[in-house]
């Protein structure tokens, strides 16, 4: 039995081929992966497969329905959880709930869905107070109600901590009933590889369909697999670090600490968003801040820029104070924010023209280094493109181009490969650790474990504190754990404990 | 019908906690009555002009004086022509008023005599005061002076009686005229904002894809904001008539319901525009310009239709504004006239469906803009 079958879709955006002649089943009862890079076209086959995009070739048939003529039917029968997930952010918790239960037309009946997603106790809460995992949680409560026969997933764990993805992809299987079909994008492989079918997209094209255990055996090798089918990486050296100059005036000796951060507190009231954080971090170091939403990373690393003031303690960026001399310690940084932050109404090339500017490259020098990091970081072809329409994957790329633009000896990294495919992900790192090799001080935070391996140290935080910091293999060995996804949820349920 | 419901409970909660909507709805019809109320002001005010007396007979003296104590000017005699020029200048003065040296002598004659008044073109509506004061004064003046005899009596006198506005106040049109700019401004302020939120959060993404049918949409965002704009239509005319004391001579049910007829042109205009752009900022920024500043300009309310240039007569037909501050004056000050409700709630009907037939047809089901 099939859910869907696809004979030779075609969609077009202008002249841009999203979907190109696919053709593609998906067996009912099944959870299929979909896979692909940034604008490979994933979101654009999901919202085609319900009709919410109209395609300009060939023919879709979705549990009988045609979404072309017959979306009001079908609509009926599925659960769709966009990228966005769809939250009204001004409504609570239940009045969400209330809402698409009133839309989908079936009846009130949350009891075991709040108290299987833990969201019970914040039923009141607005969604937008939500921290993302909640939120997640939230949606994907929304979209499951009324049990629909087929749940469309749009990367529902883009940004989540692995406490919450795990909970995510056990909230989905066991909501479900047997029949129920599920699609599910993503761009992490090991959630992929835990799937009944995977289907790897490219181009607009099918370039892989079957069983994850056939391909590789186990979700690193999966992961490998995958990247050989898109293409393959290979790496080679990175041309951002060779073209990166470390400024030697900064400082001299090699064991100095380029970031330190001396207690630093942030209290709202009588709640501590971060507390106590101290480390120092030494030139040429990735030092990465891993921990669950809502721990108080972000946070830390605003006050670590100087764009919010600790109630407490203080940060110095090459020995330069934050808070005394808060210009000339951001002016050895480069930041890249969680959120998309550049100018979406501008080219990529106008952006960096922008942030050259700011930084203070001269007139005569700035044609020559944005010509340079366009290419370094193969924006090339993108370069026209207002920044809005880019994919999240070349958005991120942008992001960090920008941050890079002045040679800062550190860089801050808030989630820089959230949402973003494995091949920009495995070039990026490439990127970050070449840079520290040139003597980059590098702060990352991030939801990747795997990527947690490429830091030097590591410091897992948790409710504003720091429960541990180490080096991956030590961390590893307190929480008596093989992978990094295990030490993170061993570690974060000892604190737990202890507290 | 339930989901209709349901979506007017969601948007009657969003509207409850952002409380932009609430101060669009009830602080800015505030502001802007009192605006109107006190900061503009076209009826006569008490101007400062000069006199200059050329001419030393005892009665101009008195002619002088007659203007000093005008309760519609302050004067200030000058000597020279000089002084007045500089005063004009610096705007000390509006106007002046220059009696010539053989003034008295022609008067005396029974002869035609002149009275130079100046006044300052750069704002005529002043000039106009300036000399129609001038010309008033000179004239109650010379009919109890003794040339008094020496007139002939005019044929024909005019005794004018102003209808509806015996005292000429303009308050009485402006405020009412009022409501209709801030009905404008929040049937389309609010609603223009809306649609595209929904755009913009990826709220109606996920929304498509329920059971959620067009006319829900359409209608999940009129009634609230109806309801809404209603509410504060009440508060406009309980400010106006309550607090201000603006006589009301018409019935209060058909201004309600002509005012729910504007109030659904508006909220056309604000819902077509949201539904078009799909975007926060630039429907706002549209939705201003095409609904509001043709209300404040082309709607009657304070320049004539009548002295427009022909085409922008014609083009005032397809402003809602037009037939609503039509209406409302003459609802407020002459009371019910048969006629003129008909008319205008007839108009009013018309562009208020075409605007929905518009919202109807650009709420789109799929993402690319089809249905």
């Amino acid at each position: 039995m099939q859910t869907v079958t696809i004979k030779n879709l075609t969609k077009k955006f202008g002249s841009a081929v999203a979907i190109d002649n696919l053709s593609l089943n998906i067996e009912k009862g099944k959870i299929t992966g979909l896979i692909g890079a940034d604008g490979a076209g994933k979101t654009t086959l999901l919202r085609t497969i319900i009709g919410l995009l109209l395609p300009n070739e060939g023919e879709i048939s979705v549990l009988g329905f045609n979404p072309e003529t017959q979306k009001d039917e079908l609509n009926l029968h599925i659960g769709y959880m966009p990228q966005k997930f769809g939250l009204y952010e001004d409504l609570t918790v239940i009045e969400n709930l209330d809402l698409y239960a009133d839309l989908k037309q079936v009846p009130h009946d949350f009891e075991k869905m709040l108290e299987f997603t833990t969201l019970s106790p914040f039923k009141d809460r607005l969604a937008g107070a939500l921290s993302g995992g909640m939120k997640q949680k939230l949606g994907l409560a929304c979209t499951l109600l009324g049990n629909p026969e087929f749940l469309l997933l749009d990367e529902p764990s883009v940004g989540v901590d692995p406490i919450s993805r795990r909970d995510l992809m056990k909230m989905v299987r066991e909501m479900i009933n047997p029949d129920t079909t599920v699609l599910w994008s993503t761009a992490y492989l090991d959630e992929a590889h835990s799937f009944d079918t995977a289907v790897v997209i490219d181009k607009g094209k099918v370039i892989y369909e079957g069983k994850p255990h056939d391909l590789a055996p186990t979700p690193q090798e999966f992961e490998n697999k995958v990247i050989d089918l898109m293409g393959g990486y290979k790496k080679e050296e990175s041309l951002i670090a060779k073209n990166y100059e470390y400024n030697h005036s900064y400082c001299g000796e090699n064991d100095y600490y380029t970031v330190e951060a001396d207690n630093l507190e942030k209290r709202y009231g009588n709640f501590y968003a971060v507390k106590n954080n101290t480390f120092k971090i030494k030139k040429g170091e990735i030092f990465g801040l891993l921990g669950p939403n809502g721990a108080g990373k972000s946070t830390s690393f605003k006050m670590m820029c100087g764009l919010a003031k600790p109630t407490s303690g203080t940060a110095r960026i090459m020995g330069t104070d934050i808070i005394k001399h808060p210009a000339k310690a951001r002016s050895h940084l480069g930041y890249m924010a969680q959120k998309f932050s550049l100018y979406g109404s501008l080219t990529v090339r106008q952006n960096l023209n922008f942030f050259a500017l700011v930084y203070g490259i001269s007139l005569l020098k700035r044609k020559k280094k944005v010509d340079e990091i366009i290419e370094v970081f193969g924006l090339k072809e993108y370069e026209k493109i207002p920044a809005e329409e880019l994919p999240l994957g070349l958005k991120q790329r942008l992001s960090m181009a920008a941050a890079l633009i002045h040679n800062p000896p550190v860089l801050f990294l808030d989630e820089p490969t959230s949402g973003v495919d494995i091949l920009t992900r495995r070039d990026f790192w490439n990127h970050i650790t070449s840079l520290a090799q040139k003597g980059v001080t590098i702060l990352v935070t991030t939801h990747f474990m795997d990527e947690a391996e490429f830091c030097d140290r590591i410091s897992l935080f948790y409710k504003g504190q720091t429960v541990a910091i180490g080096t991956p293999q030590e961390l590893k060995q307190k929480a008596n754990a093989n992978d990094m996804e295990t030490t993170f949820i061993n570690l974060i349920k000892e604190s737990e404990v202890n507290q | 019908m339930k989901i209709l419901l349901a979506l007017i409970k969601k948007e009657i909660k969003q509207i409850l906690r952002d409380p932009s909507s609430i101060i669009i709805a009830f602080v800015l019809p505030f502001i802007s009555i009192m605006i109107y109320m006190y900061g503009i002001n076209l009826d006569s005010v008490k101007i400062t002009m000069g006199v200059k007396n050329d001419d030393n007979s005892p009665e101009v003296a008195t002619l002088v004086k007659s203007f000093g104590h005008s309760k519609y000017i302050n004067s200030i005699n000058f000597d020279n022509m000089e002084d007045i020029k500089t005063a004009v200048l610096r705007s000390k003065i509006k106007g002046a008023v220059v009696i010539p040296n053989d003034f008295s002598t022609k008067l005396s004659r029974g002869e035609k005599s002149d009275l130079l008044v100046i006044t300052d073109g750069s704002e005529t509506n002043t000039a106009n005061y300036v000399q129609s004061y001038a010309i008033t004064i000179a004239n109650q003046w010379l009919a109890t002076s003794k040339y008094a005899g020496k007139i002939k009596r005019p044929l024909i006198t005019a005794e004018s009686r102003t209808w509806y506005n015996p005292d000429l106040n303009s308050h009485y049109f402006i405020v009412p005229g009022s409501i209709a700019i801030t009905m404008t401004l929040i049937g389309i302020l609010l609603t223009s904002l809306v649609v595209a939120r929904e755009w913009e959060r990826g709220t109606m993404e996920a929304i498509l894809s329920t059971s959620v049918k067009p006319m829900h949409i359409v209608l999940g965002k009129y009634i609230p904001y109806f309801v809404l704009g209603m509410m504060s239509m009440a508060f406009n005319v309980f400010l106006c008539v309550g607090v201000f004391k603006i006589p009301f001579r018409g019935n209060y049910f058909l201004l309600f319901f002509v005012s729910g007829l504007f109030l659904f042109t508006s909220l056309g205009i604000g819902l077509t525009v949201s539904s078009k752009l799909k975007n926060q900022f630039l429907s706002s920024m549209v939705a201003m310009s095409l609904g509001f500043m043709p209300a404040l300009m082309l709607s009657g309310l304070m320049y004539p239709i009548n002295s427009m240039p022909e085409f922008f007569q014609h083009l005032t037909r397809i402003i809602p504004p037009r037939y609503y501050v039509s209406f409302i004056e003459s609802e407020f000050m002459a009371g019910t006239i048969p006629e003129i409700v008909f008319a205008n709630a007839i108009f009013l009907t018309i562009l208020g469906c075409l605007l929905f037939i518009a919202v109807y047809m650009n709420t789109s089901t799929r993402l690319d803009g089809k249905r």
